[in-house]
């Protein structure tokens, strides 16, 4: 277990290393010069070619990547050109509302996903079922901004129930913040609940048709015991994989959900720095959201030994 | 006798009654003091400082209201006194005398004084000083102090449009004690910087000490970050806003009108759409071409599908908010007959084909783009729409003029000038443009520089470098309660002075 752990350690540093070499990448390769975007279209040469050795644009591409690199290592990730602050910073003050936000979001997504989904199963194409299933379908295809902005329609403006958006912030006491939270996480969880449900209820009809479970039916066990002490526990690894493997897609549905309820976090940080062209501030956040990505779902294969007990790593 | 006078009295109630109908009826009433105001910004300001950056979005918050100029544009676009409380020209045009308000004090307690003014123009004026604008200030060659409460600029040539330039967000008055003026704003505006809460909102507050008795009207005013539109009209829907200072599509505008809460103000901005050509590549270079063009182009229809029909139609670079503005929208009326007869003139007898790239971030000039491309079939004109990002849009077309059309709206106050540049993307070489510009902006005179500025704009309307199309409206919304808001936007600016909340 040891060895395994710090050969996946060996490995995930590797992968961050290669990600900021194409994150690196890929924010130059993006069109339009940012001493021109700063400055505007009636900039003249010399001006932007001040700003440009003032941001360091100037220096080869190598120098800058090697100073980039040499920062990464101790959570130095440079200034905030719009900002003038360090990112690294920057970012931390933003994880505040979206570590909650996709908490809160999973949590939600499970709370409603496991019942329903083991619900369905139990009662597989039955009414109740095939309801579940179209309403999860919906679920899957409705658009995050759109989820989001048909619940503001209502909550906010029909009902005046919830703030329209924007985020008051832990200091002025965890009430109002998670009241301006509300609305965001029930948009993000009800889009994670949809494909949850699906999943859970798909595993669990997999694990019912297996020969342990008729075994286990055919020894007389009550079928609540068959479905809590077997089912259950052998669905989750299929369960676990999926709530990994959504991370990705619940910080881009982050992003989406930031935008539309004004909550400055880390998604916001995103999208006004790339509209800004502040470099450094892309490539901090971009590096902290693959890394993030790449460490959770280091954590969830750790966790599939704590499942399964028949998973052991050598 | 008795009998007259009871018909006098009912007379006099009656035209007494009537007269005030109007005040009623649009409930305007006397000024309330107090209150918070929320206004939406769709996007974070990069800085505070308008002098070193650009970005419109940060007039919007901070000029007028935190940082001012010694003149300033009202809301009809008129340049008046501001910190300056008059100003002398010379007979030559080169000398500009500003006489400054007395007993104004910066937000930190400092008097505002003419070192301030010297200061403030020196700074944006030294050739090494990164600013985006140096050309608003390579006209002035001194500044002298010449009192406690009164500074000389002089110019190297007279220039008319110099005191515009100082009407800018651009000119604004700093402090000399203040280091950081990005992130510490120290102005002699009618609200002080009080927070900026990143990503979320900047709030100023009421400045106790301001020098014009008895303004501000509001306490408070946030400026808070939306970036959605539907969240924006959202926000003002259910009341957590109080106003958009501008919607950029009409259609949020018709949708809003229905909504009994919410007034939408109808007004017109300095930000003219037009069809940009390669003036240097053929077949754009025959002015015949171009004429064709024009005469192809349905520019009423335009405006109806692109705004609604709230824009207004232009025949030249020149805002309607601009006092030198002519109407030559009817220079080219579509005449798609004389539109290919043209073409046929100048080689072109079965057209042409050509590409139109259109930035996607800007909706008003991909919809223009399009209904242009349709209408110019008709005249065998071909045109291959390529929509791109706005970063590749700056590079590629506006760096590199390596394009042949484009849909583009120029947002500055007061731009003619541009197509007195002959590097300018649009390759627009005209000498004759070129000199009447140069002696209109020299030009001390306002009746004669108005004159000459009449000729530019008669020259663009028949030489039509470009096409252009319409002035894009300016549609603010507001509350209902929310009472003197600006109508026009004749300068990036959501001046809030002289706004107040009824009840």
């Amino acid at each position: 277990m040891v060895s395994y752990t710090v050969r996946r350690v060996i490995e995930l540093l590797l992968t961050l290393l290669v990600v900021s070499l194409v994150i690196f990448t890929v924010v130059r390769v993006i069109p339009g010069d940012p001493a021109q975007v700063i400055l505007g279209v009636n900039a003249g040469p010399e001006n932007l070619s001040a700003l440009r050795e003032e941001l360091g644009l100037n220096r080869p591409i190598i120098v800058q990547y090697l100073d980039w690199v040499r920062g990464l290592v101790c959570f130095d990730l440079g200034e905030s050109i719009t900002y003038n602050r360090p990112v690294s910073l920057l970012i931390l003050d933003r994880l505040g509302v979206t570590i909650p936000l996709t908490a809160l979001a999973v949590l939600l997504g499970l709370t409603v996903a496991l019942p329903l989904g083991v619900f369905a199963a139990t009662r597989r194409s039955r009414g109740v079922d095939m309801g579940i299933v179209a309403i999860s379908q919906l679920g899957i295809s409705i658009p995050a901004f759109w989820l989001g902005i048909l619940l503001l329609t209502l909550f906010s403006v029909n009902l005046g129930w919830l703030p329209s958006g924007g985020f008051t912030g832990w200091v002025r006491g965890p009430g109002r913040a998670l009241a301006s939270l509300f609305l965001p996480v029930l948009t993000l969880g009800l889009i994670q609940a949809a494909g949850l449900t699906r999943m859970t209820r798909a595993s669990v009809l997999d694990v019912l048709s297996s020969d342990f479970v008729r075994t286990a039916r055919s020894k007389g066990l009550p079928e609540r015991d068959v479905l809590f002490k077997h089912v259950l526990k052998n669905s989750s690894i299929s369960i676990v994989t999926l709530v990994g493997l959504q991370i990705g897609q619940l910080l881009a549905g982050a992003i989406v959900v930031e935008m539309v309820f004004h909550l400055p976090g880390l998604g916001r940080l995103l999208m006004t720095s790339l509209q800004q062209r502040d470099l450094p501030l892309v490539q901090g956040v971009v590096t902290v959201l693959v890394a993030a990505i790449i460490i959770i779902n280091f954590l969830v294969d750790l966790t599939y030994s704590l499942i399964d007990p028949r998973i052991r790593f050598g | 006798m008795k009998y007259f006078r009871f018909r006098d009295v009912i007379l006099t109630t009656l035209a007494v009654a009537l007269l005030a109908v109007p005040t009623l009826a649009d409930g305007e009433g006397g000024p309330v003091y107090g209150g918070d105001l929320t206004v939406a910004l769709p996007a974070e300001l990069p800085g505070l400082d308008p002098t070193t950056n650009t970005a419109a979005v940060i007039d919007r918050v901070m000029y007028n209201n935190v940082y001012q100029g010694l003149v300033r544009i009202n809301r009809s676009g008129d340049i008046t006194p501001c910190l300056a409380r008059s100003w002398e020209v010379a007979e030559d045009g080169k000398k500009y005398t500003f006489f400054l308000r007395e007993g104004v004090t910066f937000h930190n307690g400092d008097p505002f004084t003419s070192s301030d003014v010297a200061y403030s123009l020196n700074r944006v004026r030294d050739p090494d000083f990164p600013v985006p604008h140096p050309e608003y200030y390579r006209a002035i060659e001194d500044v002298n102090l010449t009192g406690r409460y009164s500074v000389e600029v002089h110019l190297r040539e007279p220039s008319s449009i110099f005191i515009f330039n100082l009407a800018r967000g651009d000119s604004v008055m700093l402090s000399e004690d203040v280091d950081d003026h990005s992130r510490n704003p120290i102005g002699t505006g009618p609200f002080v910087f009080s927070e900026w809460q990143e990503g979320q909102r900047v709030v100023l507050s009421r400045f106790k000490d301001y020098y014009e008795e008895g303004l501000p009207y509001i306490d408070s005013v946030a400026f808070e970050f939306i970036p959605d539109v539907n969240t924006q009209i959202t926000a003002l829907r259910s009341g957590d806003i109080d106003a958009i200072p501008y919607l950029n599509s009409p259609e949020n505008a018709l949708t809003l009108k229905s909504d009994a809460d919410v007034k939408v103000l109808e007004g017109v901005t300095t930000w003219e759409v037009i069809l940009a050509m390669n003036n240097s590549v053929e077949p754009l270079d025959d002015p015949r071409v171009r004429q064709a063009i024009n005469y192809g182009i349905n520019c009423s229809e335009v405006v109806e599908g692109v705004t609604f029909g709230f824009g207004e139609p232009i025949g030249s670079l020149m805002s309607p908010t601009n006092p030198n503005y002519l109407d030559l929208s009817w220079v080219y009326t579509y005449n798609p007959e004389k539109a290919k007869q043209l073409l046929a003139e100048a080689g072109y007898p079965e057209g042409f084909s050509a590409t139109l790239t259109l930035p996607s971030n800007y909706t008003l000039s991909v919809r223009s783009g399009k209904i242009i491309a349709e209408q110019l079939k008709e005249i065998g004109i071909d045109l291959r729409v390529r929509k791109i990002g706005w970063g590749q849009w700056l590079q590629k077309v506006f760096s590199n003029a390596e394009y042949e059309m484009t849909v583009i709206g120029h947002a500055e106050a007061f731009d003619i000038s541009i197509y007195a540049n002959p590097d300018y993307y649009f390759k627009y070489d005209d000498e004759r443009f070129a000199e009447v510009i140069e002696r209109a902006e020299k030009e001390v005179d306002k009746s004669e520089r108005r004159g000459l500025y009449a000729i530019a704009q008669w020259i663009l309307a028949k030489e039509v470098p470009s096409a252009f199309l319409f002035s894009a409206p300016s549609l603010p919304a507001v509350r209902g309660t929310v009472r003197n808001w600006w109508h026009d936007y004749p300068i990036p600016v959501v001046d809030v002075t002289r706004v107040w909340k009824a009840g």
